[in-house]
């Protein structure tokens, strides 16, 4: 194993293969224990062995391996991460330096010599001066090259790869730059994933330590599901506390795998493997038919979206022969400068951006290339001249550019635009079905039928926001068409997932929505340039919404299973921690000043109005997510108020209501402590200076960001008063919506039943939420249906027709056959046989066995043979 | 034609002495009749030997040594036709030929 100094990246992928190493050794256990079953009775070795391995129950153990290579990893990740944001800074200041050396010493070098030698005559020569400077400029250099050196050094320490296959069989081909022949298993470490990885760790060890609790009753022998019912009552079956910890070990493997990627394909592979693990989680209950419709809804819905993804990943494929992140990037954004040459688009630097040319406009004019920015196809960029210097991702300094001056690296490639489109708009699709955005968003809410630490942890902390964590990385591959789907899917979500929000009753969906519509929320921000606040809010969410989820188990752990709010109330007094940390991430989630959801949802309202104020015709990606921050603080204080506050509407379940074991509040404590403070900085009144969300500004943002919404950035730049304004907007809206859920939940002022019958129509179209699900039933299930029928019919009637046929036909020839073969050759042979034997049959009659008779035959015999002779003697001539 | 006038005689008492055989041994039951029916055949033809041995030159010579054949071999048919006759008897208690058709088809 390397060292760990040299290669401290290798820290994480420590803690991505902690879990899997975990679910191995539950899976070996798991199955030596499946196979032990049958034989335990017989054998008292295999008896010994079973109960040693856990017997037919297996007992906590199975979660004490999940949370203990979860928390290890966990350790891991803190350690990487400080590690890394040193490392970080270190870099920064490197890349500081030399970014000031390059730009003090390109001036000369574009200009060309000519000018130089002119200034050199017009002033007379200072020899003393002129060798000062020469060795100023000679240690500026050392120390340029030894940054250089250093920056790149660093960078190493964070990424590295292992070769997986070759699609090439020759080696000799690993130059070959037009076509891809490598697949890699590799990572790369930046802000953003290093910041992924501690989240996701911290709250999959908390959500660990609370399903050993929640899921308590998986430990029994038999557990009696009473949503099960069979002829003889309840169903019962044999717990299932170790599967479950199983499955969620190789749900954080697959997770932290899919961060850690620094490959499109490494990515994808993971992303099927939470695909699989939350159609597991969400089919955990398998024999409710709601939780096995509900995984197959999901992983259907999913496979859509992955369809996409597959077209993507062949176009990116195809044009780019790579699959890895840096080098997607530097082959669509153009360099900031390409090794000597500037590529210019009507006279100014293309740095950054997508460029767009006419394939018979592209010249090459001594040292700058000239471009037409607005024509069908998509430059693509040689590999070798800008290894190193990644432009779309990092700021890297461009003269680490390893420059292969070979004739091939001045070839440019290119990709019809629209493909580049398609490519983009496939990936999305595979976010889209991930994340559960419009149109894919129907199967996140009954995704709920999972155990609810499966749903804070899955559908709503990482899983789901694997579709913003994939759009965020692969922002440099999106061409303004695709993110401005993006944005506008984006608000659309956030907006129908509110509405419906505002009227479920059950306390899962109610959170499912609001998850869905954070997601929109995120989609929408990185859609309008706010990269950063988009995964800022990816973050905040985290934390809020895996602390909501988990109270909300709280909640109906202990109130028995019990998960409609109309059947709760007045719950505060029964279960105050619970409440109160719920009470935390509400606040969160609404936007409360200084909760950390404030920072990330301000962020985004502010990138949101920059953008609708550059681009007037799309205010509504403004108006959308402002509305919704009302809506979101109305149905969320709304069910805070319904399940906490007021009377208990059902006595039976606040009688028995209970709060809930330390394992599972401690997580809760936890998680909103982080709810509050994740997002902090200094200022704190100011979100900009979140911590976070600069760590995630100045090490992870593509530079193309900046260069993609140049206007609204510099509209928010120039006028800081803007932010100002949106945040006090914000606050208004989120405070009406305060008044409206205390009005209507807290105080009673008004029936909420009343409201609801002012608006029949409406409430019933949200409560048929948008009527999607009858919407996809009507257009695609049924057809589907009713196509397979067809099929089917087809099936049995056509293909089985025809079979049959042939069959039969077969075996009228076989009978026909069979008769000739029996009539005709067997019947010859025996008709032949028959005769012999009557023959034979008859001659019997002369052997009588009397002598006798011999005798006479003997005489008369001689007698006739002598007549014979006599007679053809007379015939001759007589005697 | 006259010399062989006496001939004719010897051959017609040949011819009933044959005949007489073949009538014994397709006629008698009796095992013992039968080889008597046999001896009479033997020695019609004996006859017929003998007297061609006379009265025709050709045969005067092989016609004795056949006749001395013929009672040669007829004493050694006897003597095994006899030793039959005999096991015969003792296997099924009687003589009687027609109860020996087990070489019957």
């Amino acid at each position: 194993m390397p060292d760990l100094s040299e290669k401290p990246g290798l820290l994480f992928v420590l803690a991505t293969l902690l879990p899997l190493a975990g679910f191995t050794l539950l899976l070996t256990v798991a199955a030596i224990r499946w196979a032990l079953r049958p034989y335990a009775a017989e054998s008292p070795t295999a008896d010994a062995v079973f109960k040693a391995l856990g017997g037919e129950v297996t007992g906590r153990g199975p979660a004490y391996v999940a949370l203990g290579s979860i928390a290890l990893a966990f350790l891991c990740c803190v350690v990487g991460f400080v590690w890394f944001c040193i490392d970080a800074a270190h870099m920064h200041h490197l890349e500081h330096d030399i970014r000031h050396y390059e730009a003090e010493h390109a001036e000369p070098h574009h200009h060309g010599p000519g000018k130089a030698k002119k200034k050199a005559k017009d002033e007379p020569a200072d020899e003393a001066a002129k060798e000062k400077a020469a060795k100023a400029k000679a240690d500026a250099k050392t120390k340029h090259d030894q940054n250089v050196g250093d920056y790149n050094r660093l960078t190493k320490n964070w990424e590295g790869a292992l070769e997986w296959a070759r699609i090439f069989p020759s080696k000799d081909n690993v130059a070959d730059t037009k076509h891809g022949t490598l697949l890699t298993l590799g990572f790369r470490i930046d802000m953003l994933s290093a910041v992924m990885f501690v989240m996701v760790t911290l709250i999959a060890t908390l959500i660990h330590l609370f399903s050993i609790g929640y899921m308590s009753e998986e430990l029994q022998e038999t557990v009696e599901d009473h949503e099960v019912h069979t002829a003889h009552g309840h169903y019962h079956r044999r717990g299932r506390y170790g599967r479950f910890f199983m499955f969620l070990s190789l749900f954080c493997f697959s997770m932290l795998n899919l961060i850690l990627a620094d490959n499109l394909f490494q990515i994808f592979v993971s992303w099927e493997l939470v695909g699989i693990c939350s159609y597991l989680l969400i089919g955990f209950y398998f024999e409710r038919t709601s939780a096995s419709n509900a995984a197959n809804k999901a992983f259907i819905t999913n496979r859509v979206g992955d369809a996409g993804f597959i077209i993507g990943l062949l176009i990116v494929w195809t044009y780019f022969g790579t699959f890895n992140f840096q080098e997607i990037f530097s082959r669509v954004r153009c360099p900031e400068r390409d090794a000597d040459d500037v590529i210019l688009i009507n006279e100014k630097p293309a740095g950054h951006s997508i460029v767009r040319a006419k394939t018979d406009r592209v010249l090459k004019t001594g040292r700058f290339v000239k471009l037409d920015s607005n024509g069908d196809v998509a430059l693509i960029f040689p590999r070798e001249r800008i290894m190193g210097n990644v432009p779309g991702h990092f700021h890297g300094p461009s003269s680490t550019t390893a420059v292969h001056d070979s004739p091939r690296s001045r070839e440019y490639g290119f990709i019809p635009y629209w493909l580049l489109v398609v490519a983009g708009l496939g990936i999305f699709l595979g976010c889209v079905g991930k994340s559960a955005q419009f149109p894919l968003q129907v199967w996140l809410p009954d995704a709920m039928e999972g155990p609810t630490p499966v749903s804070a942890l899955i559908h709503a902390a990482t899983m789901v926001a694997a579709g913003v964590y994939l759009v965020g990385r692969c922002y440099p591959l999106f061409t303004p068409e695709v993110l401005l789907t993006i944005a506008y899917i984006g608000g659309i979500t956030l907006f129908v997932a509110a509405s419906i929000a505002m009227v479920v009753t059950d306390i899962k969906k109610v959170l499912a929505y609001s998850t869905v519509s954070q997601l929109g929320y995120m989609m929408l921000a990185l859609g309008v340039g706010g990269w950063t606040a988009g995964l800022l809010h990816l973050l905040t969410h985290a934390f809020f919404k895996a602390l909501l989820f988990l109270g909300s188990g709280s909640v109906i752990y202990g109130c028995h299973h019990q998960q409609d709010m109309l059947k709760m109330g007045g719950l505060f007094d029964k279960m105050k921690i619970t409440a109160l940390t719920m009470l935390v991430g509400v606040l969160a989630i609404a936007g409360t000043p200084f909760f950390s959801g404030w920072y990330s949802k301000d962020e985004i309202l502010v990138a949101a109005f920059g953008f609708s104020m550059t681009h007037p015709q799309h205010f509504l990606l403004f108006l959308l997510p402002l509305v919704t921050a009302g809506i979101t603080t109305f149905y969320m204080f709304r069910m805070w108020f319904m399940t906490f506050t007021g009377e208990p509407r059902d006595e039976h379940v606040y009688k028995h209501a209970e709060e809930t074991p330390w394992v599972m509040t401690t997580p809760l404590v936890i998680l909103a402590i982080f709810s509050v403070g994740v997002a902090w900085g200094w200022p704190p009144h100011d979100p900009e200076h979140s911590w976070l969300g600069q760590q995630l500004h100045h090490y992870s943002q593509p530079a193309a960001v900046d260069v993609d919404f140049k206007a609204s950035h510099e509209l928010l730049h120039g006028t800081p008063s803007y932010h100002t304004m949106v945040g006090m907007l914000a606050l208004a809206v989120v405070a009406i919506g305060v008044a409206f859920a205390l009005v209507l939940y807290y105080y009673n002022v008004l029936d909420p039943n009343e409201a609801v019958e002012q608006f029949p129509g409406v409430h019933k179209f949200l409560l048929h939420k948008w009527y999607f699900d009858e919407l996809y039933s009507a257009l695609l299930v049924r057809p589907g249906l009713i196509f397979a029928h067809w099929c089917s019919g087809f099936d049995t009637i056509v293909i089985n027709g025809f079979v049959h046929l042939v069959a039969k036909w077969n075996m009228f020839v076989s009978y026909v056959s069979g008769l000739f073969d029996k009539g005709i050759i067997d019947g010859s042979v025996n008709l032949l046989a028959d005769v012999s034997y009557s023959v034979g049959n008859w001659l019997r009659n002369v052997q009588t066995g009397y002598l006798r008779s011999y005798v006479l035959f003997l005489a008369l015999a001689a007698m006739a043979i002598w007549m014979l002779l006599y007679a053809w003697a007379t015939a001759m001539g007589g005697p | 034609m006259n010399e062989l006038d006496p001939l004719l005689g010897y051959l017609c008492l040949a011819a009933l002495l044959f005949t007489c055989g073949v009538v014994c041994m397709a006629t008698k039951r009796n095992a013992i009749g039968v080889l008597i029916g046999v001896e009479l055949v033997l020695n019609g033809a004996n006859v017929n030997f003998v007297a061609f041995s006379r009265y025709h030159p050709n045969f005067q010579v092989e016609g004795m040594i056949f006749a001395l054949f013929v009672i040669v071999m007829a004493a050694g048919e006897a003597a095994t036709a006899l030793a039959i006759v005999l096991n015969f008897y003792n296997n099924h208690s009687t003589v009687d030929v027609d109860s020996a058709d087990e070489l019957k088809g």
